[in-house]
């Protein structure tokens, strides 16, 4: 499903160009969970970014589903992520002006479904928030969101859903439920989930754990 | 339509949340006051122009030295226009054995198609009748200076030509009375009726037709470019612009004041817009993260802000076309003592045209902002301090100057004004963005050694001294664009009310022979009637430049044409009349020989100094060389003129004197008595015209004090909104001080040092700007004079502090009053 062959990336900084990853190659199989681990600034959220093509690589590549995604444009990345890749970040990144239940429309909007509006209140109802679908994230509270992020990282259906620290802004009961709701999830629309933590626990309940550290795969 | 209608579903969702509220406030301010200002404008100007047409009797005149074509008439009459004619021309009358040179005027049944003719029935000036049509066919009205020179009383019978008439009233006024006014032979106004049987006219006479033609604005330019290619060598359009330059000269002044204001207005709105469409921007970053990393592409996104900005400019216009229409009613209503009883209708045109500027404005200022959102990184949802790249600075500038560069042509028709006007724009406001800049960065060095308050304070201004740079300039050229609107209506007005003072001269006074100068002069200061200079006045026609003929070197229709096709007033003086100003060359008196020509005339007749000019006075020629180029103030109801020759050129020609004089309404009796007492002179009454001037400049005087009420309140409210558009940032730090433990006195303070600085600096940059751009619109556009204005070098700093202070303050307010927990929550 997705493979990667010598991923490295270096930003250049007033003291010279920084290495932040480096030589990472590995393979993920369709329906696999992954968990990306290792300290703070070890590299996790760069390799996520560039799995998911969010940013590009100084060097090697990534391809998922066999196509390469550095030899893609910009806006063939987002075309490829529009199709097939879900997220769910650990600031939650829901539109403050929306209400949940919008948000969670919002992809599939972007699609031109036209039963965004049921699909969406089907899966918030799924997520336990069939009384909060006009509530705006000012007014949920923590858990909440996120489980409305969870919505919208599902509604698509898609073939991947890269996570950040899902449960990164969350006390641990929240987070457990949080992650509980996750693998459900993935298991009912058998997604491929690569999830990025410094929580063992999280990492415990993914199939394959990747380490990281100083921007090497241990 | 799919990306439509979610760009309709997004915008709806943002502007509940309350995220458009001042961007679409500033895109109504804008729209309101271009509508607003363009209908004002438009209507003012027909209805003026309705109203200054009384002065040439009629909206439309086409003068030809033989009758028109009958196709040309039943034109304008299938196009339904209202139509008069009049036959002028000169013939002596014989009565009692005495001769006098009259002008004849042979009116049809409509005339005058505008204004009134006002008659005096018993030789009483105090008494006089409004009439609205000409004497009936078999009477004759007179100019009272007939009945002396020709020894007749009303009553009595005068024969023109082989016609015998009544003599029924003594007329005193004659709308489309035109030409050199010192010099005009003596009134006869008969019916046309009577014209034939006159048979003065003969094959070959000499006589001007005016043909006269009223009617609605669409039909009048239909007929006029109809009309006008049909034209030949002796026939002219006349229309109030060209015809009569002292009242053109205040309408269009006027009306570039409007123009000026709708620009003004339209620059204030366009930096609102710009502003609150950067924090609107600003404000989208993160949703645009999140929508790039839900798959949008660039080019969609783009298309989805587009297309709301497009839905949101259609709606923000049309509501302010709607609150433009009020408001400029609101404005008629106001005015509604001042104005004629009749205003034109508003046309629809104006309002669309307000529409369309609202959407240009929207796109020149707002476009740059949104294209920042297209380079959002998906990335930013998990890197927040990722920035998109700012827009290229020429893409930036360059769709907002090219916007008000375009605005500035139309209005001042002139492509190098506009390029002087833009360019020294840029290169001040350059300028000033760099000195401002390197003031910031030095003045890093003062933090260490002022108190906290200033640090915080100062430190709110250094922090991004570029944004603080460009929010001071946004600043800055709203005040100047207010500036600019105060500082020329007061001048404007000012410059009105020193041409026409109270007792501007009424009454024109021609034909006093040499020996009569000093008795009249005499009789006059018994009166205690203030005249002005008595001028010689000696007839002659210019008839050639540098020994060429003159019809061989002027073009059709303009002003050097009909100069040349007419008697000129010709005067000598030592001294040039005192509004007279110097353009080329120097005046010489003691020179025989010279002449000093009027500067328009000149560069109409293509005239340089040193010239030689060429007259016929009587049957005699003359030669005189330019020596001197001059400006004439013809709206200062004081004698001018074209030629003033250097003493002792026109000696041994026969000359007349001619002074003008004012006269109140209760004096008016002592008229009779000077005419009673020198019966050759001719006494022309320019007071009815002079009060119609001087209410049409009050009436223009009034609608542009309510144009800048309406400049500042947009400028003010706008100013406001850019303030609070610009505070997300302070709310946030002054929220997260609190929660360190800054005391709301130390924010306060700290607040309102950083403000203070803002508002001086802003109003100090406006002041250099505006003084010169002021400069360059005084010298080169209105033509006034300029000078330094002291008041607004203390008075703009002070008033900008207050009021970027007061603005400010409202919009923090929430940091001291809430908790700031609660601040940081809503950020």
């Amino acid at each position: 499903m997705i493979e990667t062959e010598n991923l490295g990336k270096t930003v250049p900084t007033s003291d010279g160009p920084l290495c932040i990853l480096s030589s990472v190659s590995l393979a993920i199989n369709s329906g696999e969970s992954i968990a990306i681990v290792g300290a703070s600034g070890s590299g996790k959220s760069t390799l996520l970014s560039l799995l998911a093509g969010l940013d590009t690589p100084s060097e090697g590549f990534t391809k998922i589903k066999g196509k390469n995604l550095t030899d893609m444009s910009e806006d063939g990345r987002a075309e490829l992520r529009n199709q097939l890749v879900g997220f769910v970040f650990q600031s939650f990144q829901l539109l403050p002006g929306f209400t949940a239940l919008e948000n969670v429309m919002l992809p599939l909007e972007l699609r031109g479904d036209k039963q965004a509006s049921q699909s969406a209140a089907k899966l918030l109802n799924r997520v336990g928030l069939s009384h909060r679908l006009a509530h705006t994230p000012m007014k949920l509270s923590g858990g909440e969101q996120q489980r409305v992020a969870l919505a919208r990282a599902f509604v698509t259906e898609p073939t991947i859903l890269f996570a950040d620290e899902p449960t990164g802004n969350l006390d641990s009961k929240t987070g457990e439920h949080i992650i509980d709701l996750l693998f459900q999830l993935n298991r009912e629309k058998n997604t491929t989930l690569i999830l990025v933590t410094h929580d063992n626990a999280l990492a415990a309940r993914c199939q394959r754990t990747i380490k990281l550290e100083a921007g090497r795969m241990l | 339509m799919n990306r439509f209608s979610l760009a309709l579903r997004l915008l709806f969702r943002d502007g509940r949340s309350g995220e458009l509220t001042i961007l679409v406030l500033a895109l109504i301010i804008a729209v309101t006051s271009s509508t607003a200002i363009s209908l004002f404008a438009d209507r003012l100007h027909r209805t003026m122009s309705t109203q200054a047409a009384d002065f040439l009797a009629a909206d439309l005149v086409i003068t030809s030295s033989a009758l028109i074509p009958q196709l040309w008439l039943a034109k304008a009459e299938a196009l339904e226009l209202k139509q008069a004619r009049t036959a002028e021309f000169s013939t002596v009358l014989i009565e009692n054995e005495e001769l006098l040179l009259a002008g004849i005027k042979a009116v049809s049944k409509n005339y005058p198609l505008r204004g009134v003719l006002k008659t005096i029935e018993s030789g009483d000036y105090n008494k006089q009748v409004i009439k609205h049509q000409g004497p009936a066919p078999g009477k004759a009205w007179l100019d009272k200076r007939v009945l002396s020179a020709l020894k007749l009383q009303i009553g009595d019978s005068l024969i023109v030509g082989e016609k015998a008439l009544v003599i029924s009233q003594l007329i005193s006024y004659e709308p489309d009375k035109r030409g050199d006014i010192y010099s005009l032979s003596p009134r006869v106004m008969i019916n046309n009726a009577d014209l034939k049987a006159t048979q003065v006219l003969q094959p070959g006479s000499h006589v001007h037709y005016f043909f006269q033609f009223s009617g609605s604005e669409k039909t009048l330019a239909e007929f006029r470019s109809w009309v006008k290619p049909q034209l030949n060598e002796s026939q002219r359009l006349m229309d109030i612009h060209e015809d009569r330059p002292e009242l053109g000269n205040a309408l269009s002044r006027a009306e570039r004041y409007l123009g000026l204001s709708s620009i003004v207005v339209i620059l204030i709105a366009g930096v609102a817009i710009a502003m609150s469409t950067r924090r609107y921007s600003e404000r989208h970053f993160n949703a645009t993260a999140i929508l790039r990393c839900l798959g949008c592409k660039q080019s969609e996104i783009l298309k989805l802000y587009i297309f709301q900005f497009i839905i949101l400019g259609i709606a923000a216009s049309a509501v302010g076309s709607l609150f433009g229409w009020f408001a400029q009613e609101t404005l008629f209503h106001l005015l509604r003592d001042l104005l004629p009883a009749k205003v034109a209708d508003p046309s629809f045109i104006a309002v669309i045209l307000g529409f369309l500027t609202g959407l240009s404005i929207l796109l020149g200022f707002a476009l740059p902002p949104l294209l920042r959102l297209k380079k959002v990184s998906p990335l930013r949802v998990l890197r927040r301090e990722l920035e998109p790249l700012p827009t290229s600075a020429w893409l930036v500038y360059g769709l907002a100057l090219s916007l008000i560069s375009v605005l500035i042509w139309q209005y001042t028709q002139d492509f190098k004004m506009t390029a002087t006007i833009i360019g020294g724009g840029i290169v001040t406001t350059l300028i000033a963005g760099l000195i401002l800049y390197a003031l910031l960065i030095q003045a890093r060095k003062l933090l260490p050694f002022v108190s906290l308050s200033w640090r915080f304070g100062l430190q709110g201004l250094l922090r991004n001294p570029r944004s603080t740079v460009s929010q001071t300039l946004a600043f800055s050229i709203t005040l100047l664009a207010m500036i600019l609107s105060y500082t020329i209506r007061t001048d404007l007005i000012d410059d009105w009310q020193n041409q026409l003072p109270k007792h501007a001269p009424n009454y024109f006074v021609l034909n006093v022979f040499p020996p009569q100068v000093e008795p009249f002069k005499q009789s006059l200061q018994r009166q205690r009637i203030n005249n002005s200079r008595f001028y010689p006045v000696v007839r002659g026609r210019l008839v050639q430049i540098n020994n060429v003929p003159v019809q061989q070197i002027v073009s059709k229709d303009s002003q050097g044409e009909r100069a040349t096709h007419r008697d000129l007033s010709l005067t000598w003086g030592t001294e040039l009349p005192t509004d007279n100003k110097t353009i080329a060359g120097s005046w010489n008196p003691s020179l025989k020989g010279q002449v000093s020509i009027e500067q328009k005339l000149a560069k109409s007749l293509k005239i340089t100094l040193g010239d030689s000019l060429t007259f016929t006075i009587g049957s005699q020629q003359l030669q005189a060389t330019v020596s001197h180029i001059r400006s004439v103030q013809w709206d200062t109801m004081k004698p001018n003129f074209y030629m003033v020759f250097s003493p002792r050129t026109l000696a041994g020609y026969a000359t007349t004197y001619i002074t003008s004089f004012y006269l109140a309404d209760e004096d008016k009796s002592l008229l009779n008595g000077l005419v009673r007492q020198y019966p050759s002179i001719t006494v022309l009454e320019v007071d009815a015209m002079l009060k119609q001037f001087k209410t049409i400049l009050t009436q223009l005087t009034a609608a542009i004090n309510y144009l800048l009420y309406f400049a500042l309140l947009a400028g003010f409210t706008v100013l406001f909104a850019a303030v609070n558009s610009s505070l997300d940032n302070r709310v946030y730090e002054g929220a997260l001080m609190r929660t360190l433990g800054a005391n709301r006195t130390l924010l306060r303070k700290s607040h309102l040092i950083e403000f203070s600085l803002l508002g001086l600096i802003s109003g100090l940059i406006a002041v250099v700007m505006s003084e010169l751009l002021l400069y360059i619109i005084y010298t080169y556009i209105l033509h006034l004079n300029f000078q330094v204005n002291i008041l607004l070098w203390v008075g703009m700093p002070l008033i900008s502090t207050v009021c970027i202070c007061l603005a400010g303050f409202f919009g923090v307010r929430s940091i001291a009053n809430k908790s700031p927990m609660l601040v940081l929550r809503e950020l």
